[in-house]
């Protein structure tokens, strides 16, 4: 008895204090969301589901809960896609690695902030890095206007949201690189194994547990994050390029509907832990079989 | 409280000999106590500030020094907060109760703030003698059934700068009485060629709305008329049709919706844009960043039946009902609307004289920009007292923003915006 208790016990330390941090402000969101609330926060009648109603009837909110899948699936895909390679290149030994290293590891180092508002200017339609370069390249001849419109500025902001996920990326897999045992390589081209298929038949399957942390965790961060469409475009032109963070910051703030946006944040928490449980329970019975 | 407690203790345990080391430590302790009580005299007054520019944190350091200077009871706490950011901090911090006392607020927020109780009036100290020290356009916007809920921190209005080699290249003597002179000049400075715009157009973020609004006072609108979004009135159309015949002449520069008012004013700058419609403080910078800019300011273009307009915009510093220190706070507000100390911020910031007798000084008095700006102020249009205006800013810069992309045909966008607002309105 007293020992099925023990590990209960031993954890419970940290169970509370994950409690303060997380259930306690949970509880405080739902009861934001459930009542009229005043843009000071100060709780009203309660009015049950009357803000999630409000928010299925408005079609910015639904426009941006799809952006918001369409934005989390290309950049997690491409920063996936994009990071096998650059690390499978980075593990190799060759002549200024820690260069080349240095440079992918750079935009880690820099604020998420900091990189999007560079974005902002260099995407600048008529004093612009990019354009400046294009035409010096003579790629254009007149200025595109890259966060004028949706169908420009998102495709960029999707492409600085994959360029700033890299580096984390090919570290987790470098990480995972280092211990794939080079004799299973030599073993396989003695065998006769093709670049091709030394890759497909050892490196991936061996990679398969990096790329799922890899996976799980961009996706957590890629739908949260808010610096980058916040910076650029700020979700505009009229809401065409807003995600569900930036939707929550302007009901919240700009607007001062503090109960919708609880509402809001209790959609998105309900997303990811639906992503998630789906996500490790495939995982596990995977790793089961 | 740490090292007295260690001093009790030590002293406890070994009698009344002292060692140094516990005579340094009793000091320490009766240091601390000495200390402690004058503290319990003073009252902090804490005081959130908008950064308007970099020298605004400076300068209200500075003034608090020199409160403190001649208030030694009273200490001032300063807290700087970015614009952007101000709204959010005051929302989480009042439904924390951790606001300050003082705090900078938009004017046109003010209502909401009011309606809450969350500001207390100031009449009780306002004598007829601090009433008049103000140039009352300024404070009327602060005023709310009868009642002042804020003083005018900073005042502005906006007028159109004009880039004078641009005008006098393109052959245009004068800069434009009305938006149809407006138009031939640009026909004109199109033919400049050479990526030079006419007109300097905003179309993102904060006031977008309002840069539709100069067109639509100009050809007679209103923001709201008897409850209603003048949004869907036939000024508002003219004005989307009018703002959408520069964009798609190619007379504004490219790609509107992707410049703030800060990326306009920088395009001006450059030398890239001919005109735009701003406030007071361009002036300053272009003395700053781009000195050998050949500039004019001159009235907002008047529409066909001779309808002007300008946007009066005020910031007001507000006392919390909740302070506890509400008399060390009026304390300061008082010195900082003293004629001394109004001019030295409104110098800094580029604002308008809100105080009668310090628009009297010569650097206001005989500053060329600064007059256009005091000209246009009988016709200024101040954002009307209404709850949810930045739910109705939003609305409306979303609808423009769509006829500028050229995704919604002028007409039936702004009804349904209007449509929109109204519900708000209710």
């Amino acid at each position: 008895m007293q020992r099925a208790a023990a590990p209960y016990f031993l954890i419970l330390p940290s169970f509370l204090l994950a409690a303060a941090i997380i259930l306690w402000p949970l509880k405080e969101i739902v009861s934001l969301s459930l009542h009229d609330v005043n843009r000071f926060g100060m709780l009203r009648d309660f009015i049950g589901m009357e803000h999630f109603r409000v928010l299925f009837a408005d079609p910015d909110f639904i426009a941006a809960t799809w952006r918001t899948l369409v934005w989390t699936a290309a950049v997690v895909l491409g920063t996936l896609i994009v990071s096998v390679p650059i690390a499978l290149i980075l593990n190799e030994d060759f002549y200024g690695r820690g260069v080349a290293r240095i440079l992918i590891m750079l935009p880690w180092a820099i604020s998420l902030t900091m990189t999007a508002v560079v974005w902002r200017w260099a995407l600048n339609g008529e004093s612009g890095m990019l354009n400046s370069a294009l035409r010096g390249l003579g790629a254009i001849n007149t200025n595109i206007q890259w966060l004028a419109q949706a169908s420009t500025a998102f495709p960029m902001q999707v492409l600085i949201g994959i360029l700033v996920s890299v580096p984390f990326t090919v570290t987790i897999f470098l990480g995972g690189l280092s211990s794939v045992p080079d004799d299973l390589y030599e073993a396989a081209a003695t065998e006769g194994a093709g670049t091709w298929d030394q890759f497909r038949l050892i490196t991936l399957p061996l990679l398969r547990p990096f790329i799922n942390i890899a996976f799980v965790l961009n996706t957590i961060y890629v739908f949260n994050s808010f610096p980058i469409i916040w910076a650029t475009t700020g979700g505009g032109p009229a809401n065409s390029t807003d995600i569900l963070v930036t939707y929550l910051y302007k009901v919240g703030f700009r607007l001062g509907k503090l109960g919708e946006a609880a509402a809001v944040s209790l959609i998105m928490f309900a997303i990811l832990l639906a992503f998630t449980i789906i996500y490790v329970r495939l995982a596990m019975r995977e790793a089961k079989t | 409280m740490a090292s007295k407690k260690c001093c009790l203790r030590a002293a406890g345990t070994r009698g009344l000999k002292m060692t140094i080391k516990q005579k340094l430590c009793f000091l320490a302790g009766a240091g601390l106590i000495a200390f402690s009580t004058s503290a319990f005299a003073e009252s902090t007054v804490r005081v959130t500030i908008a950064e308007y520019s970099k020298g605004t944190g400076p300068y209200f350091e500075e003034a608090a020094k020199a409160f403190e200077a001649a208030n030694p009871d009273t200490k001032i706490q300063i807290e700087v907060v970015p614009w952007d950011s101000l709204q959010q901090k005051l929302t989480t911090d009042i439904s924390a109760g951790a606001n300050a006392d003082l705090s900078i607020i938009g004017t046109r927020w003010l209502l909401d703030y009011v309606k809450e109780g969350i500001v207390a009036p100031l009449d009780e100290n306002i004598t007829p003698e601090f009433r008049a020290r103000f140039i009352d356009t300024f404070l009327t916007p602060s005023v709310m059934d009868g009642k002042v809920y804020g003083l005018p921190i900073a005042a502005s209005a906006r007028a159109m700068y004009y880039n004078k080699d641009i005008f006098a290249k393109a052959g245009i003597d004068t800069p434009p009485a009305t938006w149809a002179d407006f138009k031939i000049d640009a026909e004109k400075i199109k033919k400049l060629g050479a990526e030079t715009y006419a007109f300097g157009l905003q179309g993102k973020e904060i006031e977008t709305d309002v840069y539709f609004y100069y067109g639509m006072w100009s050809n007679g609108g209103e923001i709201v008329k008897d409850g209603k979004s003048g949004l869907d009135s036939q000024a508002a159309i003219d004005t989307a049709k009018l703002y959408k015949s520069f964009i798609d002449a190619g007379m504004t520069q490219p790609g509107v919706t992707s410049y703030s008012r800060e990326d306009v004013q920088n395009l001006f700058k450059q030398g890239k844009v001919a005109t735009v419609i701003t406030a007071p403080f361009l002036s300053n910078q272009i003395k700053s960043e781009a000195p050998e800019l050949k500039y004019g300011v001159a009235p907002i273009p008047a529409g066909p039946n001779g309808d002007k307009g300008t946007y009066g915009v005020t910031d007001s510093i507000v006392l919390f009902e909740n302070s506890k220190n509400k008399e060390a706070a009026w304390k300061f507000l008082d010195f900082l609307f003293t004629t001394g100390q109004r001019t030295k911020f409104d110098k800094i910031e580029g604002f308008l004289p809100v105080n009668a007798e310090e628009s009297k000084d010569p650097y206001f008095a005989d500053n060329a920009d600064l007059k256009v700006f005091t000209s246009l102020l009988p016709n200024a249009r101040f954002a009307p007292v209404i709850p949810g205006w930045e739910d109705i800013a939003q609305t409306t810069s979303n609808a423009i923003q769509k006829i500028y992309l050229g995704q919604g045909e002028a007409e039936a966008t702004l009804k349904e915006a209007a449509a929109k607002i109204n519900e708000t309105l209710k």
